[in-house]
């Protein structure tokens, strides 16, 4: 991946030069990520200011900022609460002062007419975004807690238990990302010995239990989780703090 | 006398989507952004987002000046804004006056409806700098500055950001912003002035505003000014790298 960084702001030219090559692969078109916009015919300009990213092998060109408000994007995880219910609908919330996505009584694995999850309000639910606008435009977020591949669960569907905490929208997408997201707090607290159940909403929450439900394993994690975005600490940096935890847990 | 530079920060409230506390010469202007939410019924717009730009004064309530300031900032904020990719929402920005020049009119009689423009342009890059920290989309950046022009041997002279002695004693007050390409937005003028001094002012604020990124740099035009030359677009720049800067660090191999 061949990462420029360069500082953009919005309506600056984008030289050709800042795109990815088309040489490594022909053929294929140019992706054109968050944060820019696509001006017919050959016009690419910024939206938002932040750090121009080209990626060679996609080929794609995105701008990455960590800051602001979560836009719901089709196939999104979130964790959200639940508002209300109605006959088929639960409301949920994603972000505050947000019109409510709606998640319906039966989109939950195993549910039917008679079994389905009664979740009351103020309830978390973990799932994933099926729509949202532009696709289809002017409409509400809609959300599903079963894998549109498997047609199960695959740990969507309410949480119990735990905490919820809040982070930057950058540090859940690199939660998410997997290791190009240079962030392995998480497998350095399991191989300390520290158990816990995690889930990442690319909304900014992060839900965390500890086994058993074991408050201090579960305050441990969060506040870690929130100690890493608040410093952007590098692989090294995370290490000393994993290690600075893991003690304190023994 | 010099005027100091601008100083800004980038987002400072941590509840808010997007701020900026921005000061110079003595005015100093915390901005909020948040954005999209919810929209009254009332409000809503089916094709576009709806932006509602607040002013509020250093002391005691609104009054006639700050919703004449609100309209010409909205007016700007709505075209400048991607609006219509977020539609039926609502984008809210507040902008706090904190502090004043001390012998500034406004300080001194805070209620008395004087002359707006000196505010303008602080309220303008306090509202650019908060939207580029909610990273709402934007189909531009732009600059504001104040001119002064003064008449000095029948001869009108320009000044940038002038001190409050200089506003009081300027013939006329101008107020323009420019996109980062050049493309002037905002001309609010007051006072009695000659369309030759007009357009004197006009070229040389167009110089501080517009990115230099790309075009020659003509330093003489500024020679006799009482402003540091520093460009107001390589300004917001700066405390854009300067975020992108500490949000980035992750990636740098420890």
């Amino acid at each position: 991946m061949s990462l420029t960084g360069l500082v953009v702001l919005p309506g600056d030219p984008i030289l050709p030069s800042h795109l990815p090559s088309s040489s490594k692969n022909p053929g294929k078109a140019l992706t054109i990520g968050p944060g820019l916009r696509h001006i017919p015919p050959t016009t690419v300009t910024p939206t938002t200011g932040g750090a121009l990213i080209a990626d060679d092998r996609k080929p794609a060109v995105w701008v990455e900022n960590n800051s602001g408000r979560y836009i719901p994007a089709v196939g999104d995880l979130v964790i959200c609460t639940v508002q209300r219910g109605s006959a088929e609908w639960y409301y949920c919330s994603i972000t505050p002062h947000t019109p409510l996505a709606t998640l319906g009584n039966l989109e939950f694995e195993g549910a039917n007419r008679k079994n389905r999850p009664n979740m009351l309000p103020g309830a978390l639910v973990y799932a994933r975004i099926v729509s949202a606008h532009p696709n289809p435009p002017h409409q509400e977020p809609t959300l599903t807690c079963i894998s549109p591949t498997t047609q199960k669960a695959d740990g969507m569907g309410p949480l119990k238990g735990g905490m919820v905490f809040r982070v930057s929208l950058g540090l859940a997408r690199r939660l998410l990302m997997g290791s190009k997201g240079k962030l392995d707090v998480l497998e350095r607290l399991a191989q300390k010995g520290v158990r816990f159940e995690i889930a990442v909403g690319r909304n900014g929450v992060v839900w965390v239990e500890g086994q058993g439900g074991d408050v201090k394993t579960t305050l441990a994690v969060g506040r870690l989780l929130q100690e890493v975005d608040e410093k952007v600490a590098t692989l090294e940096e995370q290490g000393k703090m994993v290690e600075k935890v893991a003690r304190t847990l023994k | 006398m010099t005027v100091s530079a601008p100083n800004a920060r980038l987002t400072t409230l941590h509840r808010a989507d997007g701020s900026a506390t921005y000061s110079h010469g003595g005015y100093s202007i915390l901005g909020s952004v948040n954005g999209p939410i919810e929209v009254t019924r009332r409000d809503e717009l089916p094709e576009e987002a709806a932006v509602e730009v607040i002013v509020r004064p250093s002391v005691g309530v609104g009054s006639p000046k700050e919703r004449h300031l609100e309209s010409i900032i909205h007016s700007l904020l709505r075209s400048v804004i991607l609006t219509r990719k977020l539609p039926r929402s609502l984008i809210q920005i507040v902008l706090q006056v904190m502090t004043l020049p001390e012998e500034s009119e406004e300080s001194m009689s805070p209620t008395a409806s004087t002359c707006s423009l000196p505010l303008l342009p602080h309220l303008l890059q306090t509202a650019l700098l908060a939207l580029l920290s909610s990273a709402l989309p934007l189909s531009m950046t732009f600059s504001s500055i104040l001119v002064a022009l003064s008449s000095r041997d029948h001869q009108d002279v320009p000044t940038f950001s002038p001190t409050p002695q200089g506003i009081r004693s300027a013939t006329s007050l101008h107020v323009f912003t420019f996109s980062q390409r050049g493309r002037c937005l905002i001309s609010e003028s007051s006072g009695t002035f000659s369309f030759n001094a007009y357009v004197e002012a006009y070229k040389v604020a167009e110089k501080m505003c517009t990115d230099p990124v790309g075009q020659d740099q003509d330093e003489d035009i500024m020679v006799g000014l009482d402003e540091p030359a520093h460009n107001l677009t390589s300004f917001v720049r700066s405390k854009v790298a300067e975020k992108v800067e500490s949000e980035q660090r992750w990636r740098r191999n420890s």
